[in-house]
């Protein structure tokens, strides 16, 4: 098995006239925590559609756990799990009927959904409150359940659109430790945020900006390339690097 | 395909009608509201009609007629004005909505063997109670002709006969016009109105909050998402569709005179038109709240054009046309014709197959059409 995760070849997307993805080529290992960056608009939301399948390219490729998108989305679907920046589950159903219907979805047997329901349980801080309609949980607690309800197949390769916006900062903070220990066990992260702060905390970030990849690195790799080029004393924080990058583009 | 995950999308779909007290009690109190509104008040209009009986020619033949009229049910004779002028007031005031006239000279007349004209004046701004009364009155007269015809030993040459000439006539189902019709009618129309109005706002009300697309990365395909989506609110809208048809033979005794596979077949073709519709609706909108409106806008010609209230023969030239691209106007053919006249496949081969026309493009295109919109 190869050790990449995603890989897309000049992946594109027009929607009439507007060039919503132009000619992405990416790369994400396995087990990276991948920052996907940009301003509203960007396109990132579209390259994840694509990359989940939920959308047809126009022009280019894209390989997600070895599977060609546009050959094998079903295949692919079973292996990837998918949150994204709205609260997806069903409001009206109780916390556990959600992780049925789930499990259900993924086609898991009884033992193994009575494991993984177990675990998300405990990891969402949902103990004791399973039978408790989902719409009445804070949105701390709801985008946890989220993130359990899509891993509860255990998929290697994990989406996540803009997970924690709206949440607040404590919340956020224990969403993030949940996501170190899904990467810890080996599941590949690809996160999209623009909440700064959270950019430092990925292995490898790529910055979008009108379709277009703009710049790509680590954290720190792409701090001291800024660094570098404008002859800064310091290192810039990642807001810097945003709005520098953003305003070079104009 | 997995039947699997059909089934789980279906429990899915069930339990969240369970939890939403205002769809499930709308979905069961919609056809007994609307058994009530149509069996009781649309059609009760028809009895005990204020009538006034005008007798200009005051003898024994003359009050055998008036009384004919009163003993009917659905006369009541509330004034004997003496002259024409009288009467006018009566009905511009709304006290009586049908008069009988009998002129002078009524029983020298037949008593000739010529025939005698019998004045019934309607009051045509109620025309419901217009179209029942004249119908009624001519049942009236046409069996006071029988009557004094057989007395008088002439009753084979009845149709030639002389005798009151009312004028009016009526086909089919002259008694109870509009219960023995409606019934049949609103099964095609709780039908609509369920699969639209409930189809359209499930659809919409998973893209609003996400779970849709949510849903469209897993393993769950748009076929079976369809399925799974439709199959739920099919079962409800056959257990409405039941309800309506027991509480009509039951109890409002609509008799149905013809075979059930008949109906059965122009309900199941129609019902595709309707899941098509919603699901186009569904479509179409955005919000919760446009599906309605979308639902509302379609909703009200199909109403009136398709003859459920108001007969096509008496809508205006120009509109008739219209009324063939209403789907509902062919299942009320179906409905109507198999129940009242007791019509089999061959007599409403016509509307049976426009129906078939219509269910296949609209759900055919629904099905496309959503399956696109939903990738």
């Amino acid at each position: 098995m190869s050790q990449i995760a995603v890989r897309t070849e000049a992946l594109t997307k027009t929607f009439g006239e507007f060039r919503a993805v132009d000619s992405v080529s990416l790369e994400v290992a396995k087990g990276e925590v991948f920052g996907f960056l940009g301003p509203n608009g960007s396109g990132k939301t579209t390259t994840i559609r694509m990359l989940t399948g939920s959308l047809l390219p126009d022009a280019g490729r894209a390989l997600v756990l070895g599977e060609d998108i546009a050959v094998n989305a079903a295949l692919i679907r079973r292996r990837i799990g998918y949150m994204s920046q709205k609260f997806s589950l069903f409001e009206d159903l109780t916390v556990e009927e959600n992780l049925r219907f789930y499990a259900g979805v993924y086609d898991l047997d009884g033992a193994t959904y009575s494991e993984r329901r177990e675990y998300v349980v405990e990891m969402a801080d949902l103990r004791g409150r399973e039978k408790e309609l989902t719409g009445n949980l804070s949105t701390g607690l709801k985008q946890r359940l989220a993130l359990g309800a899509a891993t509860m197949h255990e998929p290697d390769l994990l989406f996540l659109d803009e997970p924690t916006s709206g949440v607040d900062p404590v919340a956020r903070r224990k969403f993030w430790d949940l996501l170190y220990e899904l990467s810890g066990k080996g599941v590949t992260l690809f996160v999209t945020t623009h909440y700064m702060e959270e950019a430092s905390n990925c292995s490898r970030l790529a910055f979008m900006y009108a379709g277009k990849v703009i710049a790509e690195g680590t954290p720190r790799g792409i701090r001291r390339d800024l660094q570098t080029r404008l002859g800064l004393e310091r290192e810039p924080s990642m807001e810097d690097v945003f709005v520098e990058l953003v305003q070079a583009q104009r | 395909m997995s039947g699997k995950r059909i089934r789980l999308l279906m429990w899915k779909e069930f339990l969240q009608l369970r939890r939403d007290p205002l769809l499930i009690r709308l979905i069961l109190l919609m056809p007994v509201m609307q058994l009530v509104l149509f069996g009781y008040v649309v059609a009760a209009d028809v009895k005990n009609l204020p009538t006034a009986i005008v007798d200009l020619d005051r003898t024994s033949v003359s009050r055998t007629i008036g009384q004919s009229f009163s003993a009917s049910d659905y006369f009541k004779v509330v004034a004997h004005p003496a002259s024409d002028a009288d009467l006018r007031e009566l009905i511009d005031t709304g006290k009586v909505a049908v008069a009988v006239v009998i002129e002078e000279g009524t029983t020298d007349r037949l008593a000739r063997g010529q025939s005698a004209p019998l004045g019934i004046v309607v009051d045509g701004s109620d025309s419901s109670s217009a179209t029942a009364g004249s119908g009624y009155a001519s049942q009236i007269v046409a069996s006071i002709n029988k009557q004094r015809l057989t007395e008088s030993g002439m009753g084979a040459r009845l149709a030639q006969a002389p005798g009151l000439d009312a004028r009016v006539r009526v086909l089919y189902n002259p008694t109870l016009a509009s219960l023995n019709t409606m019934i049949p009618g609103l099964v095609a129309v709780i039908l609509m109105i369920s699969l639209m109005v409930v189809l359209s706002q499930a659809v919409v009300r998973e893209r609003e909050s996400g779970t849709l697309e949510q849903m469209f990365v897993t393993p769950i395909q748009r076929t079976e998402y369809l399925i799974g989506k439709v199959a739920p609110y099919l079962l409800l809208a056959i257990a409405q569709l039941m309800l309506v048809a027991i509480v009509g033979l039951l109890w409002f005794k609509v008799p149905f005179h013809g075979a059930p596979l008949v109906a059965l077949t122009g309900v199941a073709l129609f019902m595709l038109s309707a899941i098509g519709l919603g699901l186009l609706v569904s479509l179409i909108s955005s919000t919760r709240q446009q599906a309605q409106q979308a639902v509302l806008f379609l909703m009200l010609p199909f109403m009136v054009l398709s003859g459920f209230i108001f007969p096509i023969s008496s809508m205006p030239d120009a509109i008739k046309p219209v009324t063939y691209a209403i789907p509902l106007r062919y299942a009320l053919d179906v409905l109507r014709g198999a129940a009242v006249k007791g019509a089999g496949f061959a007599d409403l081969a016509v509307p049976l197959l426009a129906l078939s026309g219509f269910g296949i493009v609209i759900f055919t295109g629904a099905v496309i059409a959503t399956r696109r919109k939903l990738s």
